[in-house]
C-alpha cells in the first residue's frame, strides 16, 4: 500500500494532494480564528467589545460571515470589465494561497521542498500587485482606478526592501531553503543564536514593510475610508471580495510565518533543552500575528507622501547598506562568524 | 517521475487547489445567492452625481517613474540572490565585483534623490 | 594566482576605469549647482580625460606587436586599440571643449552632458579594446545609449527630440540586427571570442546559408552604426536636429569606433569569410561614396550638408578594408585621425557662427566670412580643402593612401571611380569656399529677429573666440596642416598601429 503512494504518479499526486489539503484546510480554519481576533483585539484596544453574538464570545463570528458573504448579491458594475472583474480575486486569492506551499512546518513537513523556496515566495509575492490593478482597472470606477494605483506603487517601493532584507539573511545563510535558513539559526544560546540578533534593525524594517506590503494599517492608504472609500475593492461585493479578503489575510499570515522563519529560528525551542516543536512556529507566529493587530489598533495612518518617502528614502538606503554591511561580515568573519554561519557549520 | 518534476508537482497541485477552492466560492455565490441587478445598482460608485463614462483615464506620470524605480532596483535583487546564495563559492572576485556594482547603483541612486524623482508633492 | 589575472584585468581595463570613475564624480558634481559649475565640469571631464590617455600610453605596448589579453581572452590591449584610443580621447576632449559655448547660447547647460560624453567614450574605448562579441556590444549600447540622449538634449527644441527619437528607433533596429548575427556566429561556432573565432571560421564551409547570413547580419548591423548606404538614410536627419557638437562627436568618435570593431572583426576574425564580403562591400563602398557626394551638391543646411560629406569619407574608408591589407589598414586609421582633425575643426567654425536653433544652419552662415573675420575664413577654407582632399592638407595624404593600397592591392577600377567620385565631393566643398570668399553677406531674410548690423551692413555680430574654442581651432587647425606637411610621420605611427594584428 505505501508503494502505492511513493512510486506511482498517481499514488504521488494523491499523496501530495492530501498533504496540500492538510496545510489549507487548517489555515483556513485558523483564518477564521484570525479573523475575528483580529478584531477582538481591535475593539479591546478601543474598549469595544467586538464581535459576541454568534457562538460563546462570538467565535464564530467568520463562519457566519463566510455564510452571509454566499448569499449575497454579486454586484458587476455597468462598463467593467467582466473577466478581469473576476480575474482579480482569483488571482489575490490564488497567489496568496499557493506561497503557503513551500513553508516548511519543521524539518521535515514541508508540502514543496525545493531548493529555491524564497526566491518562489518572492516572485509570487511579485505578482500579487497584478490582483490590485486588475480589479481596479476592471472595477471602471475612479476610486477603484486610484485605490489601485496608489496600492501598487506602494506594494512595488516596499517589495523592493523586503527584497534586499532577505539577501542579508541568504548571504548569512548560503541558500535559499527554508529548511537550511532555520538550521543555520539553530545553536547553542537558544534564542541568542537567531538572525533576530545579527540582524537586529532588519527585523524592525521587514515588520514595516510586511505592514505596507500587504496594505496593513498604518499602510492602508489604498483603501482609506477617508479619501478613497475601500480603494480597488470598493465595487466587490460577495465572494469576489471575500477572496480579496481572505487573499490579503493569508498574506499577512504569510508574512508573520516569514518573519519567524528568516529572524525567529522556526520551530526552534528559545531555550536549550526544551525540544524543537512545530508549536513553537505556530506560537511565533501567532505573536506576530498578535503584533499586526495592535499595530493596526494604535497607529493612525500615513499620509501617502511620508509613505512613500519612508519606503525610497529611508528603508531601500538602510537595507542596501545593510546588505553591503553584511556582506562585509560575512566575508571577514566579524563577530566569529555570526554572519556567516555556513562557514562556522552553524 | 524524475526527481527535479517530483520537487515541483506539489506547487502545481497546490496552484490547482487554489484555483478550485478560489472557483468554488465564486460559483458559490452566483448560484446561490440573489441576482438582480437594475441601472442604479450597477453604475460605478461615485460622490453625489452620475458616473462618467470611463473612469480609465490619464493618471500622475511619478506612478510610472515609481514603476520604473521598481523594475531597476527589482533587477538589482534578482541580480544579488545568486550572488548571496553562492557567497561562500564566489571569492574575492565575485565579492568586490558585486560590492563595485553596488557601488555604481549608489551613484545612480544618489543622482535619482538629488533629482527628486523620489518626491511626491 | 588568480589574484594576480584579476590585477591584470584591472590594470589593462584602468583607463576605462578611470573614465567611469570620472563620469560617476561628474555626475555627482552636477546635482550641486553652482554658478562656475560647467567650468569644473569641463575641467573634470578633461582631468579625467588626460589621465585615462596617460594610463593608456603608458599600457601600450612595447615592442608594438605585444598583445595583452585579459579578462579571459574578452578584452585586448594592443597597439591598435591605444592608437584608437587616443584618437576617441582627442575627438571627445575637443567635443567637450567646443561645447561650452554652444550650450551656453542654447541654455542648455546641465552637468549630465558631460556624464553622458564621459560614459559615451567609455563605451567607445570598450568597443575598440573588446575581443569577444559580446564585450563590443556592450561598449556600442553604452555608447549608443548615451548618444541618444545627447542627441535630445537640447529638450524644447522640436527638431533635437525629433532626431533622438529617430536615432533611438533605427539605433535599436541595427542593434538587433548586429545581435541576430551574432548569435547565429555563435551558434555556428560556439565561441563569441574573436581569437576563437578566426580559428573557427578558418576552415568554414562558406556556401552553408546560416554562414551567410551571419555575415550578412553582422555586416548590416556595423554598416548601420557608420552610416553606409543603403543604411545611411538615419545620418542627415539626426546630424541636422543633434547639437552641433554632438554633431561633431557622432561624426567623429562613434564613426572611428565603429570602424575599429569592423576592422577587427572583418579583417581580424571574419578574414576567413572574405569571399563573402569583400564584393559587397566593394559595391556598398562605391555606392555610399556616390550618395554621399552627389546629395551634397543639393543640400542648403551645412549640418546636412557634413552629413552626407561624412557619408561619402565612410566609403572612402571603406576601400581601406576592401583593400585588405596592413597598409589599407594603416591608411585607414591615418583617415581617421586626419578626418578627426578636419571635421572638428569645422564644426567648430560652425558653431562660432551659430545664433539659434531656430534660425538652423543655412549655408549663407557662411557667406561673407572672410570680410568680416579672415582668420576664421582662412582657417574654414583649409578645413574645408582638407575634406575635399586638395594637396597640401592632411585630407589629400588621408585619400592618397588609401588609394595607394588599392592600388597595390590590384583594385585599380575601384581607384579610378573613388578619384572621380571624389572630384565631386570636391564641387559642394569649393561651393563652401566660395561662399566665404566672393559672396558677400547676405542681409538675413526672414529673420525678424535680425542681429546686430555692424556698420559696413554685415549681418553679423563679432564673434568672440573664448579660450576653449581657440584650443579646438588651434588644435585641429595644426593637425589638419601638419598632417599635410609631415604625412610620413603620422603615416608611420598609424602603421605601427595596424601592424600588431588586431589582437588575434
Amino acid at each position: 500500500m505505501m508503494e502505492f503512494f511513493t512510486t506511482t504518479t498517481l499514488g504521488i499526486a494523491l499523496l501530495v494532494t492530501g498533504q496540500a489539503l492538510l496545510v489549507i484546510v487548517p489555515l483556513f480554519v485558523a483564518l477564521a480564528f484570525l479573523m475575528y481576533g483580529d478584531r477582538k483585539v481591535w475593539a479591546a484596544v478601543q474598549m469595544r467589545r467586538g464581535p459576541n453574538q454568534v457562538g460563546v464570545f462570538g467565535v464564530l463570528q467568520s463562519f457566519a460571515d463566510l455564510l452571509k458573504y454566499i448569499v449575497k448579491e454579486v454586484v458587476v458594475p455597468a462598463g467593467a470589465d467582466k473577466f478581469v472583474f473576476y480575474l482579480a480575486p482569483m488571482m489575490t486569492f490564488v497567489l496568496a494561497l499557493i506561497a503557503w506551499a513551500v513553508i516548511p512546518w519543521n524539518p521535515t513537513w514541508v508540502v514543496a521542498d525545493i531548493n529555491v523556496a524564497v526566491l518562489y515566495i518572492f516572485a509570487v509575492s511579485s505578482l500579487e500587485v497584478y490582483g490590485v490593478i486588475m480589479g481596479g482597472w476592471a472595477s471602471n470606477s475612479k476610486y477603484a482606478f486610484l485605490g489601485s494605483l496608489r496600492s501598487a506603487a506602494q506594494m512595488i517601493s516596499y517589495e523592493v526592501s523586503i527584497g534586499l532584507i532577505i539577501i542579508g539573511v541568504i548571504i548569512s545563510t548560503g541558500s535559499l531553503n527554508f529548511g537550511d535558513i532555520v538550521a543555520a539559526q539553530d545553536g547553542n544560546y537558544g534564542l541568542f543564536s537567531w538572525y533576530w540578533l545579527p540582524h537586529f534593525p532588519m527585523v524592525i524594517l521587514f515588520f514595516v514593510s510586511a505592514l505596507a506590503e500587504t496594505n496593513r494599517p498604518p499602510f492602508d492608504l489604498p483603501e482609506a475610508e477617508s479619501e478613497l472609500v475601500a480603494g480597488y475593492q470598493v465595487e466587490y461585493s460577495s465572494t469576489p471580495f471575500l477572496l480579496f479578503m481572505m487573499g490579503e489575510l493569508l498574506s499577512v499570515v504569510l508574512m508573520c510565518a516569514l518573519i519567524s522563519l528568516l529572524f525567529f529560528g522556526g520551530w526552534l525551542s528559545p531555550i536549550p533543552g526544551i525540544p524543537d516543536s512545530i508549536l513553537w512556529l505556530i506560537g511565533k507566529m501567532l505573536f506576530f500575528f498578535f503584533m499586526f493587530a495592535m499595530v493596526k489598533a494604535i497607529t493612525p495612518r500615513y499620509r501617502y507622501d511620508q509613505l512613500m518617502r519612508l519606503g525610497w528614502k529611508v528603508f531601500l538606503p538602510m537595507s542596501l547598506g545593510w546588505v553591503v554591511l553584511v556582506a562585509f561580515f560575512a566575508q571577514y568573519g566579524a563577530f566569529g562568524g555570526a554572519y556567516a554561519r555556513w562557514a562556522i557549520g552553524g | 517521475m524524475e526527481d527535479l518534476l517530483r520537487e515541483y508537482l506539489p506547487i502545481v497541485i497546490f496552484l490547482g487547489l487554489a484555483i478550485a477552492i478560489g472557483l468554488v466560492f465564486i460559483f458559490a455565490a452566483l448560484i446561490i445567492a440573489v441576482r438582480n441587478p437594475d441601472p442604479e445598482k450597477v453604475s460605478a460608485y461615485e460622490c453625489g452625481f452620475n458616473a462618467f463614462d470611463d473612469s480609465r483615464m490619464k493618471f500622475d506620470v511619478r506612478f510610472y517613474l515609481v514603476s520604473i524605480l521598481f523594475i531597476i532596483f527589482d533587477l538589482e535583487i534578482a541580480f544579488l540572490f545568486p550572488w548571496a546564495v553562492a557567497f561562500k563559492d564566489v571569492g574575492l572576485l565575485g565579492f568586490w565585483s558585486m560590492i563595485v556594482f553596488l557601488g555604481v547603483l549608489t551613484v545612480g541612486f544618489a543622482y535619482e534623490w538629488k533629482k527628486g524623482a523620489l518626491e511626491w508633492e | 594566482m588568480d589574484t594576480d589575472l584579476i590585477a591584470a584585468s584591472v590594470r589593462a581595463s584602468s583607463p576605462e576605469i578611470i573614465v567611469i570613475i570620472g563620469a560617476c564624480a561628474a555626475l555627482m558634481l552636477s546635482l550641486w549647482p553652482h554658478q562656475d559649475q560647467q567650468k569644473y565640469l569641463t575641467w573634470l571631464s578633461l582631468i579625467t580625460i588626460l589621465l585615462a590617455s596617460a594610463q593608456t600610453l603608458q599600457l601600450s605596448p612595447r615592442p608594438v606587436n605585444i598583445v595583452e589579453t585579459t579578462y579571459s581572452g574578452m578584452f585586448v590591449v594592443d597597439a591598435f586599440a591605444t592608437y584608437f584610443k587616443m584618437l576617441l580621447y582627442l575627438g571627445t576632449a575637443l567635443t567637450i571643449l567646443m561645447s561650452g559655448k554652444f550650450l551656453q547660447t542654447e541654455e542648455a547647460v546641465k552637468g549630465e552632458y558631460y556624464v553622458l560624453l564621459l560614459f559615451a567614450l567609455a563605451g567607445t574605448m570598450i568597443m575598440v579594446s573588446g575581443a569577444d562579441l559580446l564585450i563590443i556590444y556592450i561598449g556600442l549600447e553604452l555608447q549608443a545609449l548615451s548618444i541618444y540622449v545627447l542627441t535630445g538634449f537640447l529638450k524644447t527644441r522640436g527638431r533635437s527630440v525629433e532626431a533622438a527619437l529617430k536615432y533611438v528607433i533605427l539605433g535599436a533596429f541595427s542593434s538587433g540586427i548586429l545581435l541576430y548575427g551574432l548569435s547565429l556566429i555563435y551558434g555556428l561556432t560556439g565561441s563569441t571570442q574573436l581569437g576563437v573565432l578566426n580559428s573557427a571560421l578558418a576552415t568554414a564551409d562558406l556556401s552553408e546559408p546560416m554562414l551567410i547570413l551571419a555575415t550578412v547580419f553582422l555586416l548590416v548591423g556595423l554598416l548601420f552604426k557608420i552610416g553606409a548606404v543603403p543604411f545611411h538614410m538615419w545620418v542627415p536627419d539626426i546630424y541636422e536636429g543633434a547639437p552641433t557638437p554632438i554633431t561633431a562627436y557622432l561624426s567623429v568618435a562613434s564613426k572611428t569606433a565603429a570602424f575599429a570593431v569592423l576592422l577587427r572583426v572583418f579583417m581580424g576574425s571574419l578574414i576567413g569569410l572574405e569571399p563573402l564580403w569583400s564584393s559587397g562591400l566593394a559595391a556598398i563602398a562605391v555606392a555610399t561614396m556616390a550618395l554621399g557626394s552627389l546629395v551634397a551638391l543639393v543640400q542648403d543646411n551645412i549640418k546636412r550638408l557634413l552629413a552626407y560629406s561624412s557619408i561619402s569619407h565612410v566609403g572612402f574608408l571603406l576601400l581601406g578594408i576592401i583593400a585588405g591589407t596592413t597598409s589599407g589598414m594603416s591608411a585607414i586609421l591615418l583617415y581617421l585621425l586626419i578626418y578627426t582633425f578636419m571635421t572638428l575643426g569645422l564644426f567648430a567654425i560652425v558653431i562660432l557662427l551659430h545664433r539659434d536653433v531656430r534660425a538652423g544652419e543655412p549655408l549663407t552662415l557662411f557667406s561673407g566670412l572672410a570680410q568680416s573675420h579672415a582668420g576664421l575664413a582662412f582657417m574654414a577654407m583649409i578645413f574645408l580643402f582638407s575634406l575635399a582632399g586638395i594637396p597640401p592638407t592632411g585630407g589629400f595624404f588621408a585619400k592618397f593612401y588609401v588609394l595607394v593600397a588599392l592600388i597595390d592591392a590590384g583594385h585599380v577600377t575601384l581607384a579610378v571611380i573613388a578619384v572621380l567620385l571624389s572630384a565631386v565631393a570636391a564641387w559642394f566643398y569649393l561651393r563652401l569656399i566660395m561662399l566665404i570668399y566672393i559672396q558677400p553677406a547676405e542681409p538675413t531674410t526672414g529673420s525678424t529677429a535680425a542681429p546686430a548690423t555692424g556698420p559696413t551692413g554685415h549681418a553679423r555680430a563679432a564673434i568672440l573666440l573664448s579660450a576653449p574654442m581657440r584650443l579646438v581651432l588651434l588644435f585641429s587647425f595644426s593637425g589638419t596642416v601638419l598632417s599635410g606637411i609631415f604625412p610620413a610621420w603620422f603615416l608611420a605611427m598609424a602603421r605601427q598601429a595596424s601592424l600588431s594584428g588586431l589582437g588575434n
